[in-house]
């Protein structure tokens, strides 16, 4: 197991969301939940926990995440994910889902 | 219909699916974060609602206790934290008179905690017969090929009710563990006509262990808990007995047979092709359960 926690610099979250919290996949293998939290927290930074079974790969991990981060106004969220392995691009594709559940409402 | 299979949703969307439109309320949601300390231990990830969404919602306007497995989390298992989650929403179900419904798929007990899985099974049991001398009813929905297994398919058929679909499977031991036991010539765990054909919904409905076969969408599943969930069954000397007298018919009848089709002639299905392809209500209607 890796555990590690990080804030990436974001633009604010839009200040009416659908929920307070969203969460989007599950723990199976490759794969992986993400909890979306809004809420009392900096609006400038997306704070970030991450726990995977798979160590050795923090680098891809912060990548993605500041790739989201830059791209989304997620700041002022809490994003914390459980992790059996899910690839990059499954990561982000969570990440968005997690986003869409917040700020849109489940569909 | 809507065109959503029952199987392919996630739990959460069951449920949604399932009660009326914004009327579920989860308790022990994600962000309170209770996961099993166990997985941690053993350097397994953990799940913010270790693999079961329980809370309470409206159905058809009348409140109900809900439960969500979710299969592919360990497979639905149930460790301490899920199986205190379920005793403690059947136990909320007896004191409050509302009727619990379990969206069951699980393998059973989860085996890196298997001791605190055991005792949480046994409870939940309890609990579920606590409902039903109060004639507070319970209802088993099996619907996902994972099933219902192990300690869970004992839990399920303690319920009142059991509804399911032609995916649905439920037994104790699963078909991998009977051939590992029996041998391959025995059970061909591989041979998926012979899994589902003695272990399938359409085979369990058969049988009378199921009380409703329905289509794979959330309204039929919906309809069917509308139909049962004011009606209870009573547990006593009498019932039990009947049950007894019940299945030493089956073992009589059936016992004897390595042919999953003879036990389907038995119940009275005329075309085993015809019944084989049929659609699980066309199949309820073709099958007239022996009599």
């Amino acid at each position: 197991m890796e555990k590690f926690t990080k804030a990436f610099p974001s633009k604010p979250l839009p200040t009416k969301t659908a929920k307070p919290w969203a969460l989007a996949g599950v723990v199976g293998s490759g794969n992986l939940e993400v909890l979306l939290e809004s809420g009392g927290r900096p609006k400038d930074a997306m704070e970030c926990h991450v726990e995977t079974s798979i160590p050795g790969y923090k680098a891809s991990w912060l990548a993605a995440l500041a790739d989201f981060a830059h791209h989304y106004p997620a700041g002022g969220t809490k994003v914390t994910i459980n992790d059996q392995g899910a690839p990059p691009v499954l990561v982000t594709l969570r990440l968005r889902q997690a986003y869409d559940h917040l700020t849109k409402g489940d569909k | 219909m809507s065109g959503v299979l029952f199987h392919e949703q996630t739990a959460r969307q069951r449920i949604a699916a399932l009660a009326d439109a914004g009327s579920f309320v989860e308790l022990l949601a994600p962000p309170e974060r209770i996961t099993s300390p166990y997985l941690a231990q053993l350097g397994i990830p953990v799940s913010f609602d270790d693999g079961i969404v329980i809370g309470h919602a409206k159905i058809g306007g009348k409140k109900v206790y809900l439960a969500a497995q979710v299969g592919q989390f360990v497979g639905g298992a149930v460790g301490e934290i899920h199986g205190a989650k379920l005793t403690g929403l059947f136990k909320a179900a007896a004191r409050d008179r509302v009727p619990c419904i379990l969206l069951v798929e699980s393998g059973g007990v989860r085996l890196h905690e298997g001791s605190a899985g055991e005792i949480a099974i046994a409870e939940t049991m309890r609990a579920i017969f606590e409902c039903r001398a109060l004639k507070v009813p319970t209802i088993a929905v099996i619907a996902t090929d994972i099933g219902a297994y192990g300690g869970i398919g004992i839990l399920s058929t303690c319920c009142d009710h059991r509804i399911m679909t032609e995916h649905g499977r439920l037994g104790i031991s699963g078909p991998i563990v009977i051939e590992k036991w029996m041998g391959k010539k025995a059970y061909n765990s591989a041979d998926r006509a012979l899994v589902w054909k003695t272990s399938g919904g359409k085979t369990k409905y058969l049988l009378g262990d199921a009380d409703a076969l329905v289509h794979d969408a959330p309204e039929a599943v919906r309809d069917a808990l509308t139909k049962l969930i004011g009606k209870s069954k009573p547990v006593n000397l009498g019932s039990v007995k009947a049950r007894q007298k019940e299945l030493q018919n089956r073992l009589k009848r059936f016992g004897a047979t390595d042919d999953p089709n003879v036990v389907w002639k038995g119940m009275g299905v005329r075309n085993i092709e015809a019944a084989s392809l049929a659609s699980g209500p066309e199949f309820a209607a073709l099958a007239k359960r022996g009599k």
